[in-house]
């Protein structure tokens, strides 16, 4: 599929613990990206998304335990000392948080927080800093750029607050761009603007993407390859063509039916039974066992494991549900 | 059914942007950025109304007018028959138990020292919901109709994923019995099937409680899905308001009909064929003259960059701020 892949994640495990419980927040997740490739990440909230995507940047270790392997071009990042993971992230990895208005500093001009990630991160001068904010905030689709530059987060609305966090994130020109929900507070001309801008470096400067996003629009409409998430475990994987149209995971499955297409107006949508189980008491067989409708009694005492079931295309399920001719092909 | 129980007239709010030190030297005239631009509009009892529009248009200027959070530089909310920010009115706390807002970004707006027990259980006797006896059994049962298990009511915001977090501050708005929810970008941060959860409990509850909701959202599938009206906003204005159904599958103002062909599909090989907005984009520091997009409007006639159009009828369709209406929809 591709070359050499630029980011190898293998069994990465993250455990947070709670008055003396443990809480394993990611178990076993694994999946390569190759240069320019981009990857979503779905699945229920509360599955481990935001923490997978910390534990790559080497923050979850701070105040979580993280095992398995995370090699990024070659290097191992989960054994790599502080100070070296600081000369890669920003400047080699870059992160877009989940929440903006958590992650700007209050108290600092919008501009000021942008020139300080190109102080950090790059060579250009004071006059070439300050064009370049300008011009990512153009990039975004921030109008007025310069006069909003001395603006404080406060004074912008939610979603251009966004668009601020993402234009410090691509300010540095990353080779890894690590996006934790980018679009969600943006109006869907700003977003397809975005999600476009993404391609583009993917494409052009061959930046890997990891996206996580619950918007399957988005993912049909970005993404190479997506892994679905349940309770920490990647649940189905592969190529998103393939995913999408058919799903072989319940789970999956049970979100594509919950988007309100083809659905009459004002009744209600069809939604997976049940609730996502507690990390502290997981059911000892599948974590999904308890909503879904095709669980057998194997699945209530072992668990399933990611198998391939077709090149690039992964499942953990005992019953995964049939193939289609399409996806044979 | 369909008495009217907010009307918002004429709302002008602008948010004057501090000057910067070289705009003192040159003795620039301080500028201000126009959140809301003359927004008048009415709710029904028990509909649901969407706004959706570009990011920045004032949705959720609107929303904190509404709730009193801001005061409009011009204009009025009626609530009742009475003027919400008149002093009696002001004085009266009931309005702010009976008009709820459910917010963005719900990490802001939860104490983060503070359990979701004792959040809810706060929210309870701030508005003396509940006899003291009672309070630990209507938190148990608010945490189940948000669906959160009971372990949640001992643990801090902190604890929670994105999603999870969101469903304590519904269940915060919900604690006190609105009648009014003014959901802004309730469930963006909820996956698929938690949202539909969402969705269906707030369509169960306005059945029940004849619930009247504003909701805000990007996610059009999801707005076209709940609402019973839709208001297009730009710039701080409305440019399209009517029935939902019809609005979804006929948009009329061309800046809504942008909007929706933007959407992105769920079938990874239909691109669609979304329009291109051209022009530079708009900023509320300086709304151009006469009709708002006409930066941006393939549209455009010499009429449109003086003349504000307002907001007018077209035959078969709701309501549409623009001059050329019938033109851009013959063919539709
Ligand atoms: N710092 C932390 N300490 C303890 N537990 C945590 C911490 N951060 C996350 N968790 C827990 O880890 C689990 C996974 O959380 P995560 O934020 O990765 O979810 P997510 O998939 O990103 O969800 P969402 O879609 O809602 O953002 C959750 O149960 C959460 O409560
Ligand atoms: N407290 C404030 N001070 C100064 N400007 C503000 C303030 N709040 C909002 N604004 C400005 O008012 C305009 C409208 O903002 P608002 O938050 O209402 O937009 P929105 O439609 O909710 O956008 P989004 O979809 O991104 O949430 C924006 O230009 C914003 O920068
Ligand atoms: S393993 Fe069993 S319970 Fe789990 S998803 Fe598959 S069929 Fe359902
Ligand atoms: S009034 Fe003119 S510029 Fe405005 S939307 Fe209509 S045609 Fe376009
Ligand atoms: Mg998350
Ligand atoms: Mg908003």
């Amino acid at each position: 599929m591709t070359d050499h892949p630029i980011l190898e994640v293998e069994n990465l495990c993250t455990t947070f613990s709670r008055g003396g419980t443990a809480l394993p927040a990611v178990r076993d997740v694994s999946f390569a990206l190759g240069k320019g490739q981009v990857q979503g990440l779905v699945g229920e909230s509360g599955s481990g998304k935001s923490v997978t995507l910390r534990s790559i940047l080497g923050l979850a270790r701070h105040y979580g335990e993280v095992s398995g392997s995370v090699r990024w071009q070659g290097q191992e990042l989960t054994t790599m000392s502080e100070r070296q993971l600081r000369k890669i992230r920003g400047r080699e990895i870059a992160m877009i948080f989940q929440e903006p208005m958590t992650s700007l500093n209050p108290l600092l001009t919008v501009g000021t927080q942008i020139k300080e990630t190109l102080t950090a991160h790059t060579d250009l001068g004071r006059r070439a800093r300050r064009d370049r904010a300008i011009e990512m905030l153009d990039h975004v689709g921030i109008p007025a750029a310069a006069t909003r530059l001395e603006e404080y987060p406060h004074q912008f609305s939610g979603g251009m607050r966004q668009r601020v966090m993402i234009a410090i994130a691509l300010a540095a020109s990353p080779k890894l761009l690590l996006a934790d929900e980018p679009t969600t507070a943006l109006d869907v001309t700003i977003q397809a603007q975005i999600l476009d801008l993404i391609l583009k470096l993917a494409d052009e400067m061959s930046m890997g993407v990891v996206l996580v996003t619950h918007d399957l629009g988005v993912v049909a409409q970005t993404c190479d390859t997506v892994s679905v998430m349940y309770a920490g475990r990647v649940v189905e994987q592969g190529a998103v063509r393939q995913v999408l149209r058919t799903p072989r995971h319940p789970y999956t499955e049970g979100l594509m039916r919950s988007v309100p297409q083809d659905v009459p107006p004002r009744t209600q949508l069809y939604s997976v039974p049940g609730t996502p189980p507690s990390l502290f008491s997981l059911p000892e067989g599948c974590a999904f066992a308890p909503r879904c409708q095709a669980a057998g009694p194997a699945c209530q005492t072992a668990r399933p494991t990611l198998q391939d079931i077709a090149p690039g295309r992964q499942t953990a399920c005992f019953h995964p549900l049939p193939a289609t001719q399409e996806d044979a092909a | 059914m369909t008495q009217t129980v907010m009307k918002i007239d004429d709302l002008h709010l602008s948010f004057p942007v501090s000057r910067s030190l070289l705009d003192v030297v040159q003795r620039k005239p301080g500028k201000s950025v126009n959140a809301l631009n003359g927004v008048s509009l009415e709710l029904k009892q028990g509909e649901t109304l969407g706004v959706v529009g570009e990011s920045g248009c004032g949705k959720s200027t609107l929303a904190r007018c509404i709730v009193r959070l801001y005061a409009p530089t011009s204009g009025q909310i009626h609530f009742e028959d009475e003027n919400i920010f008149g002093a009696a009115a002001r004085k009266d706390r009931s309005y702010n138990r009976r008009v709820q807002m459910m917010f963005q970004d719900p990490y802001s707006s939860l104490n983060p020292r503070m359990s979701t027990g004792d959040i809810l259980a706060e929210a309870l006797r701030v508005h003396q919901m509940r006899p003291e006896s009672e309070i630990a059994a209507r938190v148990a049962e608010l945490l189940e109709l948000v669906r959160l298990p009971q372990d949640a009511a001992d643990k801090l915001p902190h604890e929670f994923s994105g999603g999870q977090r969101q469903r304590i501050a519904i269940a915060r708005a919900l604690a006190v019995e609105p009648e009014v929810l003014i959901a802004d970008e309730l469930v963006s941060a909820l996956d698929v099937s938690v949202q539909a959860q969402v969705v269906n409990l707030l369509l169960e509850l306005q059945d029940r409680l004849n619930l009247t909701i504003l909701f805000v959202a990007h996610d059009l599938r999801l707005v076209r899905h709940v609402s019973n009206r839709v208001a297009v906003i730009y710039l701080g204005r409305i440019v399209e308001i009517g029935d939902s159904e019809t609005l979804f599958s006929a948009p009329s103002h061309p800046y809504s009909q942008a909007l929706l062909s933007a959407a992105p599909s769920l079938d990874p090989d239909d691109k669609g064929a979304a329009i291109q907005l051209e022009g530079e984009l708009p900023s509320p520091l300086n709304v151009p003259s006469g009709c708002p997009f006409h930066v941006r409007c393939r549209h455009v006639t010499a009429q449109c960059r003086t003349v504000v159009p307002v907001l007018r009828v077209l035959e078969g369709r709701g309501e549409v701020a623009c001059h050329l209406a019938e033109e851009v929809n013959q063919h539709a």
